[in-house]
Formats: C-alpha cells, structure tokens, sequence
C-alpha cells in the first residue's frame, strides 16, 4: 500500500465535513443525550408541514401522518444507509461470500434450442480427480416457478431441455477448473426436437408444445396465457370518430444489465439447516421454492440476502442454480459456491419479453378518447416465470392516466425455445406505454392540436376509478405535464426546430405496490411486517424482510422509523437480510417496497413513540398529547425546558419489561372489479410521470442523440429526494437503453448473438442527456407521509418521449425498438425514395397549424385543472368514474346507465373472427373443452 | 471466466524475444505474442484459439517512442491519444479505439494486429459449442463458416480496428523482425485478405514500429468511425482521408471494419480524378461487408459513402 493512501478523507477528525461517520470515531456522549451531537437540535421547521405549524408547504392537501413528522429526516436529501459499505468495499454481495472448505459448482448446460434428454451419463465426471458431487434432474423431480398458477421450471431438466443454456446437470469441484473440466465430462443424449423462434408460430398448433397443461393447454398451441378484456362503449366508435391511429410495433427483448451476476452460496450447517446466501430481490419465494424441490420444510432453511449488485426485476425468481447449490451441498456435505458468468446471466434472463403490439386510438370531435385497442403477443420465452402478470400488465396498465370511452384488450404470452422472459423495471407496461403515447402524438397532429393540451385535457382526476375499476388516489400527472413543458420551454420548441433537431412528449403510469400477494391469498397475511426492538442504549433495530436491492428501502425504512421517534439516522439500525430473523416480506417488485414496509414501520414506530410519551408524561406529569418528540429529547410543546431526554423516557417505559418491541404490518385495503383478471393491476396507490425528450439525428447515419431530459415524476412525497432523483435519472438510463441500442438479437438459428456487454449495448456516459429531475409531490392518502413509488414509473415515459421528439426531428415514424441507426437510416431513406429528395436535409418535417379544438381543450383543461384541486386536497370528495366525461352520471356504475357498456372478458362468438394477432388465440379450444383432445 | 493456463515468457530485449520465438518455434510449441492484452486475454477467456506459451513484449525497453515520423509497437493508445507530437489523425483515431480504460493498456502494435472479430467467432467456448464451432476455431472439427455457409475455407471475420486506415492515407511503414531479421513494408502491404491469417506476419514474427514519412506533418485529413455507443464499441465502419496541405491531387482514402483487412482505396481515388462523390460511389461498389457486426451489412456499405464524405471535408 502506497505511502499516500488514505483510507477515508478526514480521518484525522471526529467529524466529517460532508456529514458522514467516520469508522470508529462516532462521537457518543453519556447516556441522556445519545447519538453523536451533544446537544439537542432545533425543531426543523423547513421539513414539518404547514398545517403543523412548519414552513413546508403542501400544496395538494393534509396527510394522516403529518402530526408525527418530527422535521428529523423525512424529505430531507440522504445518502443511503449502505452507502458507506458499498463506497470502501465492503458490502458483501453474492460472490464474497466464503465459507470454509467451500466447493465450486459449475453446470451443464444444454447446447440445443429444444430437446428431448435420453440419457446423461456423469461416469467419467465423477471419476476426475477433486470431483466431490454430481447431480441430475432425477434428484430434483418437484416443479416450480414464481407464481403459484404456473410452476413449470424444475431445478435441472427431467425431460426435455427449453433453450439454449437450459440447466441439464450440475457439478461440484475442489476448483473452478476442475469444476469446468467436470462439467464437460458429462455425457447428455438428446433427441432434438423442431424448436420455435418466432412467437407468432407459438400462436400455432404443433406435435411438440413446450410445456404441456393437461385440460387447461390451449390447443395444441405454446400459448402459455390469453387475456380479453373489453370495457365501456365501442358501438359508437365507429360514427363518433375523428381522427383514428394505428400502430403497429415490434418491441425488441431487453436485458436487465444488472452489474453484479447472480451468484449463489449454499451451506447445510451443523443442525442439518440449509444456509443459503444469494443476492434475491424476493427472499421469501426464493425460500418457499427451495422447501418445495429440496423437500425440506422451510423452518429448516434460512435464506441469506447478500447485499444485490442491482435486480430490475431480474433477480425475483426462485432461480434453478439457487437449488442446484443446495443438492450438490447436501451431497458434497460442503459449501458449494456457484457464481455465473455474464453470458449464463444472459441464459436466466427474465428480462423484457420481446413483443408485437398493435394499438388503435380513437378520438371524437371534442379531442376526447373514445377508443383504445391494444392486442399484445409477448414472446415468453421457455417458461412461465413472471408472463401470467405481464400478460395483463400489456393491457391494463394503459388504462390510466386518460379517461376512456371504452377499452378493448386482447394478450397472449407464447412459450418459444429461448431464455424467459420475466419482470423487468416497468413490469409488462413499457411496451404498450410507448404504443399509445406515440398514438396520442400521431392523433394530436391529425387533430391539429398541441399533444400536451391533449393530453390535460383527458386526464382523469384524483381521487377517481380508471374503467377497469382501478382505484387512482393521488394523482399529479397534471402538475407534471405542466412542468416539463415550462421546464423544457416547449411551446417555443414543439414542431418549430430545424431538420434534425426535436422534442417530444411522454408520459406514464405504474402501480405503487400490486394489490394482492401472490401467494397468500386468501389467508390474510399482512403484506410487509416491520418489527421495531428498542435495547437500554437507545439504538432502534429495525427488522425487516424487505431487500435492499440499491433502491435505498433500508434507507427509507430507516428514515420513517427516525422521523417518527425523532432520532438520528444513525441510532436506526436495519437487519434485514435473514429470514430466521425477518418478518416475511413479499420482496422487492412491483415497486411496493417504500408504500408498504414503511407504512408497516410507521406502525411499529408510533407504538413505541406511544410508550415513550406515556413514560415521559408520568415523569413531567403531563398529559402525552402536550409533548412533542424532537432529537432525543421529549419535552412539552409549551416550554422546550420542561422535559426528559429520550433515554430516561426509554428506561422508564422499559421499567419490569426490558427491551421495548412493536410490530407494524401493512395491508392494502379491499378494492377493485369482480370480473376475471381485476386483481391485475391493482394497486393501492399508482404513479404518474411525464417527460419531456429533446434529440438530435444524424439525418445522413440515422444516429441519434438525446440531448435533454425534462423528467417530472409524481412520488406523492419524497421521502428522499436524492434517492428519488437517482431513481428518475436511473430510469432514464434504462430506458434509453430500450429505446436506442439495447436488444436481445436472436440470429437466423435462434442464437442469442450478443450475451455479453460488449454487443448488448448499455448507453455509455457520452449517451446519457442532461436530465433534470423534477418531483412532483401529490400526497398520497395512503403512503408513508404521502409517498408512492419512483423506482419503475419513471422509466416508462422516456421511451415514448424519444420516439416523438425523433418524429419532431425529422419526421419520420419508426415504430421498431430499439431505433438503431440502420432503421432510423432505412426510413428516412424509404421517405427521401418517396417524395424524390436527394439530400435528407430538405425533408419536410412536421409543423403545427392549430386547429379549432385547440382552444376547446385549453378552456376543457383549465375547467378540469380547477377540478383536481378541489378533487386532490379532498374538497370534493364525490366519486368520480371513468365516462363521466362522456356524460355518464359518476354516482352509478356505467353498465347500468348505458347499455352500451360492456363489461366482458371473454370474446363472444360473433368477435372471433375480428382479433388481432394475439386475440386469435382465442380463436383456440382449451383441451376439456376439446373432443377427444390430443 | 477462467484463462486456459499458459507459461508467461517475458524477455528484456528484442533479440532475447526472439531467441525465445525461436526455441519454442523448433521444440513445436504454439504461442502468441502479447503487447497491452485488451484483445487477447479476452479471446483466451472464452477459450478462443489460446496457445500454451505467450511471450510479453511488455518488458522490452524502447518499443514506445513517439514521434510525428515514428511510434514504436508498444506505444499505448492513451499516450498517441494525449500526445501532441503524432500527427492529429493519427492521435484522433487512437482516441476513439475503444474506452480510457482500455486505451490505458492497449498498443499500437495490438491494434494494427488486432484479431479480426465475428459475432459466431467472439463467443464463449460453450456458446461456440451450441453452433458446432465455426471455420476460425473450429476445435479440430473442420467446422464450415457460419457467415457464409457451404464454403470452409474463407473466414470472413472483420477487422475492426481504428487506427490502421489513418496510418495508410499517410503512407506509413511497418517494421517487422522475427529470427530471419528485420523486413520493412508500407502499411497497405502489410494486411493479407483473410480473416484468419489477416496479415503477412511470419511464425516468430513481431511489429518493432510504424515510420511515416518525413513530410508526413504537411499533410491534413481526418478519421471517421461508425459506432452506436461513443465509447467501448469496435467501428463498424471507418474512414480516414489525408491530402498534402493545399494539394487535393495528393488525396488518399482508406477504410476500415468493412472487410477481413483495413484497405486503401487508391484506384477508386485516381480512377474517380479526385471528386468525392464518386470516390465514395467507387468505395461502396468495391466493399461489400458481411453479416457478422452489430449492424447489417447494407447500412454499413450505405455508410461508408457517408464517412469517406466527412473525412475528406476541408
């Protein structure tokens, strides 16, 4: 180590200058004050509301839970609990960890799309020197998968291989290189089978579906699950229509690209316990899958969250090499580590699933929406994993933030013979997003009308029901379409820049948490239990069973639980990464961390904050609702110098009992439709975001370059607002990725061309525009002090925003993502062809001559602005359905006023004939409805 | 990923380099010739083509001068990139190889040797095995190419490195020295059409430096690169143009990543009298790329029109 190094700045003080702790020079002072200032801190009134008495303002209304906040930490900028760990290195992901006399295992996979396994002969493997197991799928024969309804995944395979890199066998070596050696040694016979590519085939009837579900398979076909759904009135579209749009999109499939690769350690102990460590955003499923296939009862396993070098949704499967790990421990009797490679990575995947959507909107002479159409085929890949959900997810989530005059959804999810597709960051509401968003764009210019005023002027409202039953509450997707077109100075820009230059409009809307658990319906198991324990030091134990997968939740947990006791950040401290010692968590997706773990944690905070009051009460011999708790002290709100510090308060109330213990849980409250699929998409709480994109092209390479990014995001309320900023630009990132270069390529024989971070392509830094991250905070009911979600809503809204501002630029549509050179290139090409140009700097681009509605939406929207105030801070608290804007009365369902509306999630006979692509899988029989069957 | 294990010979002067080429040359023994590494050690950890021995020309003094007429094998991109001594098309073209990372390590002498690349070829050892191989490393199965099907004896592999086509406009030459001595050779002569063989290097041979020509600094150009990302990524096609200050007779046109070689286009200039167009009408008949980079290989030739344009702007 050189004579310069210094191991952290400042070493030479207590305090560091930026406010981070410095190891081993925490500055405690005797008992009484406790954490590291020695006196007590001013009441900060910047960060307690208004309607308490504080500076901060709140526009959009009062909160539940505005009376505990203390000023400590909430909406504060904090950097991350885990932060100082993962800086210097020593957070422990999956690969670091190492125990003792650990083995490594590596695993066969297959080197066919699809294949039947005759035999597997591990003979010679076994006899190589420093082999110490060997496994096959006959030692793992039970199912299973992430959902309940479709265990399809066996630990290794037991009949027939799906993909290419499907797990076949699994070995465990003294070394890596024996390990690899091994694994080469292992004789597999295969009969390979016609395997399918194209997920418009698996629409098809074949002799070899790749999965098979007895009387439920549909058909003979790989369709894995077909949604309908059609909502409200579509009888009139047809003699109401004003402008129409029809998008047809091919939607690339997209990686996570999380950095750390999955990496699993297992280890059965002394007591015969299964330690397994690995980096999982969903522990707990991770855990109930493991009991399943190992045929162990979960009490005798502890699953072990390392610290997680990103998820994105790709590490919330329970994950075949998780139970490879732990047969060949249990065989070995030793630790087996199994780290992947990136290309392995590449073969869980789980990633974006590659897509056909087609969209059809319509609009009415008022500029209203009277009609989507959205028919979505998803390529899913060779198993279930998370497709049930994004099935629904394609269609359902574009049900807000417009208000409609009718819906119509067709899905199916195809099995086909590459790595399946799963939950990525903006789960199964990406892809259609960015369809509708651009229809919008296209109907805004056939109607001559700006595609911001289109959109305020169709917003439903807070406090209202989207026209699948979709409960929205807060709601500020007014605020950030007003923001980012101040922000990005639009009027002066939209449809009036050069050739090559141009902005557009996005926006999106994603669940903040999903409204039922998968697996405990209908028991009624809390969602997120948080366990509070409080020791006579003072120092708050949080349990909690949610996994910090870098999002900050461990941070945000921490903050609510300070906030509400009034304590340092640093007197807060998180266990969550075991579940012996965890209240079970549903895990990190679907955006639910923040909404419901810190809901759960508020609840065991004001139990304890109870006690304390109730002790410190007697001992000032004042009535508890006449104190207030500010930085470790409790006194009363009269005179700050009659009062007790936190401590005496704590050993009071701690007096014949010892450790002070409370538990929160949280819960969402009933709602939604009773038709088939209702449950899907429902939230407690939804997100809303627009963004603003300004790009350049190269018109000559079709390159593109996104410059500017104006990003307004709705959180409801920023817990912390530096992590909630990270999440929008991180978001951008990631979707930008999606928009412009990132793309699974599945060659001419179905190899996947580009597992590897070399030619699957990440924006690098000189990609990434300028973004400016804007909060909107709308206060959500029923969020921890108002929050919702910023870790998946944000992503939606770039990809659309892009692809508009490039039609801006240069007027030309591609609807095929990602928009490569070469395709951007093509079109232009196809357009200078047409309209015989020879330099592509005189192409016409699109210009703005407003027509008579635009003056009609600006007054609709500004009659509308003044109706979500009153509606957001709860000064009419009347109900408001989707339709009333087409004259439905809001305070009886729409089917009983119009007899038009329809309610229906199956076609009828009369609609088969008229799907889309992925509707004409219903055009197929499940097998017990068949005669005879297969 | 784990390396296949190789002895490391790491010899101190040009002459103990090639004592140990030649050892290992009579005793049978393969090896490859290392410099920065950024190329190689991938290649070796995916199992591709790797060799038991690999001699370092790290330890060697004097393989880095820099200079406007001459820059030695072992010269790091970096360096050419940050140096205002080589000539700006030169140092420009370094400066887009790849990221500072990579260009901390790499060398000259590696990316004019460069391997040439192809998305059947540049795979994991298992990848490699669920396509049967391919023609460049066909593990001694006689695989047939997977680019172009039906035909195993051309490997249409793509060279894609940035700097050779600007060093070809200026007209520099190649030094080589191996156990039979040195051989000098301009640049253009250098690059063997192959996508295996790829250049004239013999056994035991190894690049000692580039000279260019003592006028070299009259003369102005410029190198444009084909890429999605502005860092990391290979060209997927280049060109680079330089003329004598004031003289567009002097015009000379190269390109890159479109073929197995870098080549220069000097009948396509001299037939097309110098207009521009034409040359890059020339360029585009006269190239025709494959399907084995990121992009398909029409737009790449499209393109092509457009880089040589840009590169030969005043």
């Amino acid at each position: 180590m050189s004579k310069d190094y210094v191991q952290q700045a400042g070493m030479n003080k207590d305090v560091r200058v930026d406010g981070k702790r410095v190891a081993g020079k925490l500055r405690f002072n005797p008992p009484g004050s406790g954490g590291s200032r020695p006196e007590m801190a001013e009441r900060d009134l910047e960060f307690i509301p208004e309607l308490e008495g504080g500076n901060e303002p709140q526009p959009a209304g009062a909160h539940s839970h505005d009376s505990f906040r203390t000023g400590t930490t909430v909406g504060k900028r904090t950097p991350l609990v885990d932060a100082n760990a993962k800086v210097t290195g020593q957070a422990w992901y999956g690969d670091d960890i190492r125990l003792p006399n650990e083995i490594i295992g590596r695993i066969v996979r297959s080197p066919y799309h699809y294949a039947k396994v005759k035999s597997i002969d591990t003979t010679k493997a076994e006899e190589l020197p420093g082999v110490i197991a060997v496994s096959t799928g006959v030692d793992a024969p039970s199912k299973f998968g992430v959902l309940p309804v479709t265990k399809d995944e066996h630990a290794m395979a037991v009949e027939k291989v799906r993909h290419v890199g499907d797990l076949v066998a699994c070995v465990a070596a003294t070394d890596e290189e024996t390990a690899r050696q091994a694994a080469a040694l292992i004789e597999v016979e295969y009969e390979v089978l016609d395997a399918i590519h194209d997920p418009k085939k698996g629409l098809l009837d074949v002799d070899e579906p790749i999965h098979w579900r007895g009387p439920y398979h549909i058909g003979s076909t790989n369709v894995q699950k077909r949604v309908f759904q059609e909502f409200g009135d579509r009888e009139s579209l047809e003699d109401t229509t004003k402008a129409f749009h029809n998008g047809k999109w091919k939607f690339m499939g997209v990686n996570h690209g999380f950095t750390e690769p999955h990496a699993v350690v297992a280890h059965w102990d002394s007591n015969g316990r299964l330690q397994l460590y690995t980096p999982q955003q969903v522990p707990h499923y991770a855990h109930r899958a493991l009991a399943t296939v190992l045929e162990v009862p979960m009490h005798q396993i502890n699953v072990i969250r390392t610290f997680v070098g990103g998820g994105f949704g790709g590490k919330s499967d329970p994950f075949p090499h998780e139970m490879c790990a732990a047969i060949l421990a249990r065989k070995a009797g030793r630790p087996v580590r199994i780290t992947f490679d990136r290309e392995e990575v590449f073969w869980v995947n789980r990633g974006r699933h590659p897509s056909h959507i087609e969209v059809k909107i319509n609009a009415n002479d008022d500029a209203k929406i009277s009609g989507f159409e959205i028919d979505a085929l998803i390529d899913g890949g060779g198993f279930a994993s998370f497709g049930h959900v994004t099935s629904y997810y394609n269609g359902v989530l574009a049900t807000a933030p417009y208000e409609l005059g009718s819906f119509h959804y067709t899905g199916a999810r195809v099995w086909t013979n590459k790595p399946a597709s799963g939950a990525m960051r903006g789960h199964g509401a990406v892809n259609t997003r960015c369809a509708i968003e651009v229809g919008l764009d296209d109907i805004a210019e056939k109607l001559q009308v700006d595609p911001i005023d289109l959109r305020l002027a169709n917003l439903l409202p807070p406090h209202s029901k989207t026209i699948t039953g979709f409960r929205i509450t807060s709601n500020g997707m007014r605020q950030a379409l007003e923001r980012v077109r101040e922000g990005s100075n639009w009027d002066e820009k939209f449809r009036k820049l050069p050739i090559g230059k141009g902005i557009g409009i996005g926006c999106g809307f994603f669940i903040s948490g999903s409204g039922l658990p998968i697996h405990w319906d209908p028991h009624n198991f809390p969602h997120a239990t948080v366990h509070l324990q409080i020791d006579m030091d003072g120092g708050v134990t949080v349990h909690t069973g949610a996994a910090d997968i870098g999002q900050g939740s461990s941070t945000a947990v921490a903050q609510v639980v300070a906030e509400v006791l009034a304590l340092p950040l640093e007197m807060v401290h998180v266990r969550s990464h075991e579940s012996d010692t965890s209240p079970v968590d549903l895990g990190s997706y679907s955006s639910r961390v923040t909404f419901m773990n810190a809901n759960a944690a508020i609840g065991a905070a004001l139990e304890i904050r109870e006690k304390l009051l109730n002790a410190a009460g007697e001992m000032l011999e004042l009535p508890p609702e006449k104190l207030v708790l500010n930085d470790r002290r409790i006194y009363f709100k009269k005179d700050p110098t009659i009062g007790v510090s936190y401590l005496d308060a704590l050993h009071k109330s701690q007096e014949d009992i010892g450790a002070l213990i409370a538990s929160g849980a949280y819960r969402t409250p009933p709602m939604g439709g009773v038709h088939k699929g209702a449950a899907a998409g429902l939230a407690p709480a939804y997100s809303f975001s627009a963004y603003v994109a300004e790009v350049e092209v190269d018109v000559d390479t079709g390159l593109i370059k996104c410059t500017d990014v104006w990003a307004a995001h709705d959180c409801g309320k920023a817990l912390n607002p530096l992590a909630v900023e990270g999440q929008i630009i991180g978001s951008c990132h990631m979707g930008l990725g999606q928009v412009l270069s990132e793309q699974m390529v599945y060659g001419r024989t179905g190899h996947l061309q580009n597992p590897n971070f070399l030619e699957y392509k990440i924006p690098s830094v000189h990609e990434m525009p300028n973004v400016t991250p804007i909060i909107i905070e709308s206060c959500d009911p029923e969020g921890p002090f108002g929050a919702k979600e910023a870790g998946e809503g944000p992503l939606l809204p770039i990809l659309p925003a892009v692809v508009n501002a490039v039609y801006d630029a240069i007027g030309v549509r591609v609807n095929d993502l990602p928009l490569t050179p070469d395709k951007v290139w093509a079109a232009i090409s196809k357009k200078m062809k047409r309209e015989k140009i020879d330099d592509a700097r005189d192409l016409p681009v699109p210009r703005l001559d407003f027509s008579e509605l635009q003056k009609k939406l600006i007054k609709r929207s500004a009659e509308h602005k003044i109706r979500d105030s009153r509606r957001q801070r709860r000064e009419d608290e009347g109900p408001y359905l989707n339709g009333v804007l087409f004259g439905l009365d809001p305070t009886l369902p729409p089917e009983e006023q119009d007899e038009t509306w329809k309610i229906s999630v199956k076609p009828d006979s009369s609609q088969l004939d008229n799907l889309g692509l992925a509707g004409t899988a219903w055009t197929k029989k499940e097998q017990r409805h068949m005669e005879g069957g297969k | 990923m784990l390396m296949p294990p190789f002895e490391l010979h790491q010899p101190k002067s040009v002459s103990e380099a090639c004592t140990i080429a030649k050892e290992l040359m009579l005793a049978g023994d393969e090896f490859d010739w290392i410099a920065g590494g950024t190329d190689l050690i991938p290649n070796y950890k995916w199992h591709i083509n790797s060799k038991p021995h690999v001699i370092s020309l790290a330890g060697i003094d004097g393989l880095s001068e820099i200079s406007m007429t001459e820059i030695g094998c072992m010269a790091r991109l970096h360096d050419i990139a940050e140096s205002e001594d080589v000539h700006p098309i030169v140092s420009d073209a370094a400066s887009k190889v790849a990221s500072s990372l990579i260009r901390r390590n790499a060398t000259l002498g590696g990316n004019l040797c460069l391997d040439t690349r192809c998305f059947w070829f540049n795979q994991t050892e298992e990848w490699r095995s669920s396509i049967d191989w391919c023609h460049k490393c066909d593990c001694g199965t006689g695989a047939d190419c997977r680019v172009i099907p039906n035909q195993n004896e051309l490997c249409v592999a793509t060279y894609q490195g940035d700097i050779a086509p600007t060093l070809m406009v200026l007209d520099a030459s190649v030094h080589l020295i191996g156990p039979d001595g040195t051989r000098v050779m301009p640049l253009v002569e250098f690059y063997k059409l192959d996508g295996m063989t790829r250049n004239v290097l013999q056994p035991g041979e190894f690049m000692l430096k580039i000279t260019l020509p003592d006028d070299v600094a009259d003369w102005t150009g410029s190198y444009r690169k084909l890429r999605v990302r502005d860092s990391w990524d290979f060209p997927e096609a280049g060109a680079a143009a330089a003329w004598k200050k004031g003289d567009r007779t002097t015009l000379r046109v190269a390109t890159t990543a479109l073929e197995s070689i870098p080549r220069r286009h000097d009948t396509e200039v001299s037939e097309s009298n110098g207009d521009v167009k034409a040359i890059c009408d020339a360029v585009f008949k006269s190239t025709k790329p494959v399907n084995n980079t990121s992009l398909p290989p029409r737009y790449r030739r499209n393109m092509i029109k457009v880089l040589i344009k840009r590169a030969c702007e005043e």
